[in-house]
């Protein structure tokens, strides 16, 4: 029996890394700190056992050899004018690294989950910036946070108790007690029940409802009407005094903010406000980000390519324009004509017009599990699963990046091996 | 006067980048010289030659360069990009980034346009007599100047962010746009003919005329009273107030 | 492998070479006395032989370097390159990825360059950018300053467990040597408040800047450390900010080097010699800044010398980002590292006709033209602050032609002409002096100086051919020359390769990257640790186990050993 401790969960962006881990004869048998999300990623489920493929995408996989599959695969990115490579969030950052590399030789798209996430939160980053801090500085000093569309008790289960609600700090002793805990979202959340004031906006109204409290806060409150996307300027008046009462201030935001209408511009006037909300005492703002390494592919790509995500390579230099090259945009112009999904399910998450172009075109997945990407793919090779087979980089959702242990040997292959060989194969096709 | 003329041969799926369609680069050159100037078609490095017929009567400067763009170019992107002078007409749709960065000449589009048409413009005219797409005469990402000069009319609708961190020139929407016009505008001109929503959020300069309904008013303007603009009776705002902007907003 | 580098003008101040013809030797990545008759010959044909150059301050890795180009897609756009057979894509001007960072430097003859600024719970990403930065050796400076272990330990006069730490920090973020951003303000900053000179006290641990920086002093040379302490000074950017720099370094005179180098380094001094009280009677202090280094050996500056374009202001000094982004209605980013320290990106764009920014570029001229000694004002930009590292070329030029510095003039405000001495400083700097800013001196300010900056037997094979010959070019004259072959080496050697040929790259071998590890006795590291184990037990949100930077992280390192106890008692 092995006890490992001090573990990393590859679960979401809150990267716990205070996990226990039990292991007998190379299985976890006991997982201690863990929320429930996290234990269950650990435990695993419904892992691919042996490379496959199939002619097209209506007849039965059959297994092949490992060989087999990354040759099929290299041919098929090989060949392809315009392919995507996307995925990466539950990889660590070496992966990235080796993605990148290969989507460089082969002149694809590459792009990642947060595209159906928090890639709107790098759009508004690019306008204005992001005033942030790593979560220690909330544990320690903050006596207002704010969740604002997101919902932490159910996607961030050890949010609040470690970082922002109930953690306690070196100047803030008392935690949940000294602490005023507002929700703004446009259902009462589990999150929002147990907040000291909740401010619910109608849907699709946060633009105006963030700039209405910019305009209050601005000096301006004549401008504004007596009611704001739902809300009462009475109430967002106060609102805005809390927030200045504020010694520190977190503010908290999720998908809530990032898909609804104005999308990234929500996060872009969110980001005004907490810049302005400075001039009077400190505030700071940080995006929930869900998958435990979407952080990471971020950084890798920013550092490698300039840019943080849907780098397009086809010219050999990266170009960079979500809207234009990111995952989405170029499935749903029926442009992609290859696709490598890896260490992501844009099966289960991406529109429906995505999810059918790629039913018709070659779908390489990389993954340890059968998941619906799958199902539309005809190269499916099986790997170790990051984090729990295999070590590696990954960075928290406020960009402390830690390094992930391996809690098993794994039995099959990894992300790294797997691309390192497709990347040499597809030298090879090229005759070099 | 030179002319050329441009057609598909086949039918383009994947995107074609067009930036060497342009009358600066096409002036003076024959048929042949036309044909070997490199178009990328996703990672295909080819040639305009390989995917469009050629025709070419006349040779002239820029100025004196007419270009013709027959068929479906509606996945050719870059048309026109960084042009300075002479004329471009379309007779169908076209890609992103039509006349992006261009400081002079003329585009006219009986078609519709994708995303980024203007994208920086600095001078000259696009004139669209379709619909627009997103970010018609607006920035690149991280930019704080979008548009600066020159004039973009559209003739029917147009989607979010028209003119988003204009800093000069004239965009003229016949029909609708959609949300947040004008944002960040920091001194060009935007005339919405139909209606749209939150126009003006957090511009500094500039004016934003809209004739048809505004759907939903930013809470940031402060209304100054009516104002009559060319014979028409607006009421007036100014803002965004947030940053003390000096921004001009007028709805019917 | 050999190599032999014939009828070079070689200037080399450490070994007393002016620009004589010497061959230098080279085996196995080092310089040597001969080499065998195998070896392979470059003739520089009597073209200006350096040692590489050695940069002591830039900011070219890690966290903020990253949010600089998250910030900006509208920089990563310019300087765009595709990948070559040799080369990966660059792009890039001010915020560079990790590729064009050593290829550009590569190919500006430079091979040594160390990142200014890391926090230790944040050094992990900055190695893992440093491990992609190809060709050139590196190195990260570790941010002590504001660290609430630092301020205990100063509070308690401890100074054996300070050392501990500071030793253990070095270790956990295998930086090189000890990093003081306006000290006391970053742990300020995390209420949104600062300190205004260095006698504030820090409120919740009783400490002023002025015991931080002594302190930290006085262990960094118990430690015997390669390089001085390291100092932002606070108060930077503000106008009158000049009596905060005089003050500071006037602390130097309360500590002893262990080593033949200064005790202290004040970094980006053009930032810090500012006179008036607002930006209407702005003016230069350069000259009393130059005034006090001329008869104080014990502290060394680098300029941080302005280039006009664009640049991204990057910092550990939070609140002063917040105050430049709020001035120039910029976008800002904050990056607060608990328990350690704060940080701030800012774009900005510097204009010739705007009267503050023309002074500030002349500041930055007359630092070096008034410090009598090159060893003491290091040429530096503070990439990207001052502006990208590119424009070394355009400074040294400056450097060297008075003629270049009039024609400048002309096109920049006239605030110059009664706000600096810059239109009147007539001195013009020759190859061993630029020499010494850009090679010599940085590594002796850096204490690398038994391998770097110089061109003798047992040096580093890091070598620069650049397309002058100093017999047949007058620089006070023909600088544009002078500009383009520093812009882009003729041959840039690293480690015995050759990396760039004719200002392109020819190979990217991993450069090493530097790091010091320090001991100290072990009680006095056992001391400390328990003070450590409680922080992460309270207050840090990772925990201890995880903090450290791994091996993984340097797969070329070259740890340089220091400390209290010599190597062999150990």
């Amino acid at each position: 029996m092995t006890v490992i401790t001090d573990a990393l969960c590859p679960f979401c962006g809150c990267l716990c890394d205070d996990l226990t881990i039990v292991v007998e004869n190379n299985k976890i048998t006991d997982i201690k700190n863990a929320c429930k999300l996290g234990s269950a990623k650990i435990m695993g489920h419904h892992r691919i056992e042996a490379p496959m493929m199939r002619a097209d995408k209506k007849s039965e996989f059959k297994e092949v050899s490992y060989d087999e599959a990354i040759n099929e695969a290299a041919s098929i990115l090989f060949k392809s004018k315009r392919p995507l490579m996307y995925g990466w969030a539950s990889a660590v950052c070496e992966v990235h690294k080796k993605g990148i590399l290969l989507a460089e030789e082969v002149g694809a798209i590459i792009d990642n989950t947060a595209t159906v996430c928090h890639a709107p939160s790098t759009l508004a980053v690019h306008e204005k910036g992001l005033p942030t801090a790593t979560l220690g500085q909330v544990k320690n000093r903050s006596d207002v946070v704010v969740f604002w569309g997101s919902n932490p008790v159910h996607a961030h289960p050890r949010h609040m108790g470690r970082y922002s609600v109930f953690a306690k700090g070196f100047f803030q002793e008392k935690g949940r007690k000294g602490r005023k805990v507002i929700v703004v979202d446009v259902r009462k959340t589990e999150t929002a029940s147990m907040a000291d004031e909740f401010v619910q906006v109608q849907q699709g109204s946060d633009y105006l409802v963030i700039s209405a409290l910019r305009a209050i806060l601005s000096g301006h409150a004549d401008v504004v009407p007596e009611s704001v996307g739902g809300v009462t300027k009475e109430q967002l008046s106060k609102l805005v005094d809390t927030l200045k009462a504020a010694k520190f201030g977190a503010v908290f935001f999720g998908m809530g903010l990032t898909q609804s209408i104005s999308r990234y511009k929500n996060i872009d006037n969110a980001i005004s406000l907490i810049t302005e909300l400075n001039a009077y005492t400190k505030y700071v703002i940080t995006p929930m980000r869900g998958h435990y390494n979407v952080t990471g592919f971020g950084q890798v790509c920013s550092w490698e390519t300039g840019f943080a995500t849907a780098v397009d390579f086809a010219r050999g230099a990266p170009y960079y324009n979500p809207g234009e090259t990111a995952a989405n945009d170029v499935l749903m112009r029926k442009e992609t004509d290859a696709a490598m999904i890896i260490a992501g399910d844009a099966g289960a998450h991406f529109p429906a017009d995505s999810v059918r172009h790629l039913a018709r075109i070659p779908v390489v997945q990389i993954d340890p599990y059968w998941n619906p990407t799958t199902e539309v793919s005809n190269v499916v090779i099986p790997v170790a699963i990051c984090g729990v087979e295999v070590e590696g980089t990954a960075y928290r959702m406020d960009g402390v990046s830690m390094r992930m242990r391996k809690m098993i040997e794994p039995t099959l292959p990894t992300d790294v091996e797997i691309l390192e060989k497709i990347t040499q194969r597809v030298r090879e096709l090229r005759g070099e | 006067m030179q002319t050329v003329t441009l057609k598909p041969k086949k039918e383009i799926k994947i995107s074609v980048e067009g930036e060497n369609i342009s009358a600066d680069i096409f002036s003076g050159k024959t048929e042949k010289e036309i044909h070997a100037l490199v178009a990328w078609m996703g990672n295909q490095k080819t040639t305009i030659g390989e995917l469009f017929s050629v025709k070419v009567e006349g040779s002239g400067p820029a100025a004196d360069t007419k270009i013709i763009l027959e068929g479906d170019f509606s996945r050719v992107k870059r048309i026109g990009e960084g042009m300075t002078a002479g004329l471009i007409l379309i007779t169908g749709n076209v890609d992103m980034h039509l006349g992006a960065k261009m400081s002079g000449g003329k585009i006219s589009v009986k078609g519709n346009v994708d995303s980024w048409a203007g994208r920086e413009m600095k001078g000259g005219e696009l004139i669209i007599e379709g619909n627009a797409a997103y970010y018609l005469g607006a920035g690149y990402r991280g930019e704080s100047c979008g548009m600066r000069g020159g004039k973009i009319t559209v003739m029917g609708n147009a989607l979010d962010f028209v003119g988003e961190h204009m800093c000069g020139g004239e965009i003229i929407v016949k029909g609708n746009t959609g949300i947040l016009p004008g944002l960040s505008n920091n001194g060009g001109k935007i005339v919405i003919g139909g209606n749209t929503s939150r126009p003006g959020s957090e511009m500094s300069k500039g004016t934003i005329i809209v004739n048809g309904k505004v759907e939903e008013m930013m809470p940031v303007f402060k209304l100054e009273g009516d104002e009559i603009v060319d014979g028409v009776t607006y009421k007036k705002y100014t803002g965004d107030v947030i940053g003390n902007g000096k921004g001009l907003l007028y709805v019917k | 492998m050999e190599l032999l580098i014939k009828n070079g003008a070689v200037v080399d101040p450490v070994n007393g070479n002016k620009g004589d013809k010497t061959d230098i030797s080279i085996k196995d990545g080092k310089i040597v006395k001969t080499v065998s008759s195998k070896a392979t010959i470059i003739d520089a044909g009597g073209r200006l032989v350096m040692a590489g150059g050695v940069d002591a301050h830039s900011h070219i890795a890690g966290a903020k370097v990253n949010v600089g180009r998250m910030m900006r897609p509208e920089d990563s756009r310019s300087g765009i390159s595709p990948r070559t057979k040799i080369t990966r894509p660059c792009t890039g001007y001010t915020v560079p990825n990790v590729y064009a960072m050593g290829y550009r430097y590569a190919q500006m003859g430079y091979t040594t360059v160390f990142e200014a600024a890391q926090a230790i719970m944040k050094a992990r990403h900055t190695h893992e950018e440093l491990e992609e930065i190809p060709i050139i050796d590196k190195g990260a400076l570790t941010l002590f300053g504001s660290n609430w272990p630092t301020m205990d330990f100063v509070r308690e006069k401890d100074m054996d467990k300070l050392a501990a730490y500071v030793s253990w920090g070095l270790l956990a973020s295998r930086g090189f040597g000890v990093k003081c951003v306006n000290p006391g303000g970053g742990e300020m900053w995390g209420f949104g408040k600062n300190v205004t000179g260095i006698d504030d006290v820090v409120p919740g641990f009783d400490v002023t800047p002025k015991e931080i920086i002594v302190s930290l002093m006085k262990v960094n040379e118990m430690l015997g450390l390669p390089h001085s302490v390291h100092l932002h000074c606070n108060n930077l950017g503000n106008p009158g900010n000049y009596k905060t720099t005089l003050a500071s370094m006037e602390l130097a005179n309360q500590v002893k080097a262990s080593k033949k180098r200064q005790v202290m380094h004040v970094t980006h001094l053009l930032f810090n010699s500012w006179g008036g009280t607002n930006w209407g009677d702005f003016e230069s202090k350069a000259d009393e800044v130059a005034n006090f280094l001329n008869n104080h050996k014990n502290v060394t500056g680098d300029m941080g010398q302005m280039i006009f374009g664009s640049a991204t202001t990057m910092t550990a000094d939070g609140p002063k980002q917040y105050a430049n982004a709020k001035l120039l209605h910029a976008k800002w980013s904050n990056g607060d590292v608990e328990l350690e320290d704060a940080s701030g990106v800012v774009p900005i764009y510097y204009v010739k006709q705007i009267s503050v920014h023309a002074i500030m570029w002349a500041i930055g001229l007359e630092l070096a033209l008034l410090t009598k000694d090159p060893y003491q004002m290091l040429l530096t930009t503070d990439h990207p602050n001052g502006g990208p590292f590119v424009n070394y070329s355009e400074v040294i030029a400056l450097l060297m032609s008075n003629k270049k510095r009039q024609e400048e003039i002309k096109t920049v405000h006239e605030a110059v002409h009664a706000k600096n001495k810059l239109p009147g400083l007539d001195r013009e700097l020759d190859f061993s002096e630029i020499a010494i800013m850009t090679r010599a001196g940085t590594a002796k300010v850096l204490g690398l100086l038994d391998t770097k900056g110089h061109l003798g037997v047992g040096a580093d094979a890091d070598i620069s051919i650049y397309d002058i010959k100093p017999d047949q070019i007058d620089p006070t004259v023909e600088h544009a020359k002078i500009k383009s072959a520093f812009s882009s080496a003729a041959y840039t050697i690293k480690g015995g390769n050759v990396v760039v040929k004719d200002g392109q790259i020819t190979a990217t071998p991993l450069g090493r990257t530097y790091w010091v590890d320090a001991k100290v006795p072990q009680q006095h590291h056992d001391e400390m640790m328990k003070d450590i184990v409680k922080k992460f037990k309270n207050y840090y949100s990772m925990q201890l186990a995880n903090y450290m930077v791994q091996d993984e992280y340097l797969t070329h390192q070259q740890v340089v050993k220091a400390g209290i106890i010599p190597a062999e008692v150990n």
